[in-house]
């Protein structure tokens, strides 16, 4: 009679698997799934990261920011942020599409420029703000001296409430569409030529060709798009850092702003604590429904 | 099963982005790597200017040799040892700290001290809180902004320094007395005065005696001291501002408030009276300046130079700054510059800005020993002059004052005769654990009202109720 091994193959192998992964999934443990635990366990305490001993303090944190004077903060700073994410995600996917549809050619000139385009991405955000802060200086600023060689007025770009949003979405934006263009470009070559052939053939049109073919055959490469650009906004903080410091009168002050200021400049640890905690299951639950409605509207067939 | 695996990826998507979410955290080590490269470039200049001036090293006792507890005391060095000092002196002071550094080094064999640039004062606080918190990494010695002291001290991060001055001998009734108590926390002294400024008035000379105008020493004197200076182009609009105020640090606006009589913190330490009538009407006074062309209200990211450039530009009669830019001031302006108290009002009263020296106490006791030691040479006698003269900062010793160097330091600067005569009422600031969520939101009201179109009782008293809260559960 053959003798029956200890561990059957298949738990052997399931086990292999396990070792393989494993090391990633320590590190994945002790950098992100214990920090989350130890996060909540803050937002029950009263700690400000300079004491050492601290207290559990109840609900106090989680009534101060749903039903108390944290409420302003968190409903300001969602509002800001949700301005900062539509703003990055129309620049990046429209404004990534126009370019993609208009540097779609394949000459040296073309190349070049869609060189100058993507470049700004590998500029380091801290250098760009900076000189951003130059370039939309009130007084000094090149923006303003074009507005008043053709008669326009200074405008308090950084300074104003109305203008330092579009500021700090001037400068996100200017890093970002080139990294648009380019996502789509790739997406747009690996289109077959035979849909064009054969609208052109039933006579379509060049926007009937745009909206019937190329843009649903996107859709991927655009959902792709939108959860990593939308993902990436919702968690801003350098470009907002050095250009507003959340300001003027926290117009910028986005989630991830917020809970820095609490964290570092405040030291109340607790209260960064319990809105980082607000903060990851509101990405939770819109990521789970973006991919909930892309099931539907998504077209992979290429 | 797809729509769990789907759940799953969602799930662990989201959770990666909170780890990149703890932005606090990365962003302090960030810039705690940032000077430690820094640091290393600081450290190598130090070398190479202990090797070209070892000629001209001091063969003077310093203060630390003259003051070192005996060897049988427990916070006697007795082993080598190098320790870390962290500053926020740019470069334009990379020098000064080089050659105070290397005498110390050469002052005595046990102790080599590293200077480590770190970033401006909020740059220092993040790493050393974030290194307190940790527990490593934390530097033997390092400078830190006063209003943080409270803060500090209560969660236990500068060490007590009462036993070390006692044990020394060493002479802390020298120093000016607010800037002693701006050291005292609740009776204790957790740190010693090192790079201390106050607030000032920098005003046109020149224009000053063609316009025959004073800065005026009361508040209620404001109006006709800005109508007089402030000048309009033909379409309204202002071409010389009467006076700058930084709003984006109120520093330069609170004592205007607290000279009326306000209290920003009431004695109960849980509420503000801001919100009082006088606080409004004080408020209302500033707007109106705003509203007529005379000031213009700083705020922002870039306010701080944007404001320097207006003075320059002579775009501005007056700007509220630190006594500690009075060289840059005078190196780049093509008039003669003034310095005036701020005006004041029942008291004239002014507060210390700058920074403190404190010795983190979760270091061992070595290594606290040793930055005692470089601690008393930095604050010493000998050198304080050093610092008062390179980096533009007040002199911390009342008995420097009447030294040779005193006498000089003053006919090179006459202007700062006015603040040495009155260093007694310069006031250590408002030490409270909520003092930094307190000025936040304050600064961010006081910027709204004075730039936009506002009702301005409303605002204030939204932000009275904020600030309430926060010193309530501070």
């Amino acid at each position: 009679m053959e003798k029956k091994p200890l561990i059957k193959p298949r738990t052997m192998s399931a086990f292999k698997d396990f070792i393989c992964v494993a090391p990633a999934l320590i590190f994945l443990v002790v950098f992100t799934y214990y920090p989350i635990c130890k996060l909540v366990q803050i937002s029950f305490t009263d700690w400000n990261l300079i004491n050492e001993t601290w207290q559990y303090v109840g609900l106090k944190n989680w009534i101060w920011l749903f039903n108390g004077s944290g409420t302003k903060y968190l409903l300001n700073s969602l509002k800001v942020t949700a301005i900062y994410t539509v703003g990055e995600l129309s620049i990046t996917l429209i404004g990534g599409m126009a370019l993609a549809l208009i540097f779609n050619r394949f000459n040296r000139a073309f190349s070049i420029m869609r060189a100058v385009v993507f470049v700004p991405k590998y500029v380091a955000m801290s250098s760009a703000a900076v000189v951003f802060l130059w370039i939309l200086d009130k007084e000094h600023g090149i923006v303003n001296y074009l507005f008043s060689l053709v008669g326009l007025p200074a405008v308090d770009w950084i300074g104003s409430r109305g203008t330092a949003m579009i500021s700090v979405l001037l400068l996100t934006g200017w890093r970002a569409v080139g990294y648009g263009m380019m996502i789509y470009l790739s997406a747009m070559i690996s289109i077959s030529s035979d849909y064009y052939e054969a609208a052109a053939l039933d006579g379509a049109s060049a926007a009937q060709r745009f909206f019937k073919i190329t843009l649903p055959m996107l859709s991927p490469t655009t959902l792709f798009l939108f959860v990593t650009t939308f993902l990436s906004s919702m968690k801003v903080f350098q470009s907002v850092d050095i250009l507003t410091g959340g300001g003027p009168y926290r117009s910028t002050e986005v989630f991830v702003y917020k809970i820095y200021s609490y964290a570092m400049v405040d030291f109340r640890m607790d209260r960064a604590s319990v809105m980082a905690i607000a903060f990851f299951i509101l990405l939770l639950v819109v990521t789970a429904s973006t991919f909930k409605i892309s099931n539907k509207n998504v077209h992979y067939d290429s | 099963m797809k729509k769990a695996l789907a759940i799953l990826l969602t799930g662990a998507m989201a959770v990666t982005l909170l780890g990149g979410c703890s932005g606090g955290g990365s962003t302090g080590g960030g810039k705690t790597t940032t000077a430690a490269a820094t640091a290393a470039a600081t450290t190598a200049a130090a070398t190479t200017a202990a090797a070209t001036t070892a000629a001209a090293a001091s063969s003077d006792t310093t203060a630390a040799a003259t003051e070192a507890p005996a060897a049988s005391s427990q916070y006697a060095v007795t082993e080598p040892i190098t320790i870390q000092w962290w500053h926020a002196l740019e470069d334009q002071y990379s020098q000064t700290v080089v050659d105070v550094v290397d005498e110390f080094n050469k002052s005595q064999d046990l102790i080599t001290v590293e200077a480590v640039y770190i970033g401006n004062y909020s740059a220092v606080n993040e790493a050393l809180v974030a290194a307190h918190a940790a527990g490593t990494g934390l530097p033997a010695i390092t400078v830190a902004n006063g209003p943080n002291l409270a803060t500090y001290a209560e969660g236990g991060l500068p060490e007590n320094l009462e036993p070390y001055i006692a044990d020394s001998g060493y002479d802390v009734d020298d120093f000016a007395k607010g800037m002693i108590d701006a050291c005292t926390y609740q009776g204790t002294r957790f740190a010693l005065p090192f790079l201390i400024s106050t607030q000032t008035v920098y005003y046109n000379k020149d224009l000053a005696k063609e316009l025959n105008v004073t800065v005026p020493e009361k508040f209620e004197d404001m109006d006709a001291f800005l109508e007089a200076t402030t000048e309009f182009n033909a379409d309204g609009t202002t071409k010389r501002y009467g006076a700058i105020i930084p709003g984006w640090d109120n520093n330069y606006f609170e004592t205007l408030f607290q000279n009326q009589g306000l209290k920003l913190v009431n004695d109960d330490q849980i509420s503000t009276d801001l919100g009082s009538e006088k606080g409004i009407e004080i408020v209302k006074k500033i707007k109106e300046w705003c509203e007529k062309g005379y000031i213009y209200w700083a705020s922002g990211t870039n306010a701080s130079s944007i404001m320097r450039q207006h003075f320059i530009d002579k775009e501005a009669f007056s700007v509220f700054h630190t006594t500690s830019l009075y060289d840059t001031y005078v190196d780049r302006c093509d008039f003669e510059v003034g310095m005036a108290w701020l005006p004041g009002g029942d008291t004239k009263n002014q507060e210390i800005g700058g920074s403190l020296l404190i010795i983190p106490s979760k270091n061992d006791q070595a290594t606290k020993n040793a930055a005692w030691q470089f601690l008393m040479f930095l604050c010493g006698k000998d050198v304080n002059m050093k610092w008062a003269d390179e980096t533009g900062y007040l002199p911390t010793r009342n008995s420097v004052l009447k030294t040779d160097e005193g006498v000089e330091f003053l006919e090179r600067k006459p202007e700062f005769e006015n603040i040495f005569k009155n260093l007694d009422i310069i006031y250590p600031k408002i030490q409270h654990p909520g003092w930094s969520q307190m000025t936040s939101i304050w600064k961010s009201y006081m910027s709204e009202i004075m730039i936009e179109d506002v009702d301005i009782e409303s605002k204030i008293e939204d932000m009275v109720e904020e600030i309430n809260e926060v010193l309530e559960d501070s």
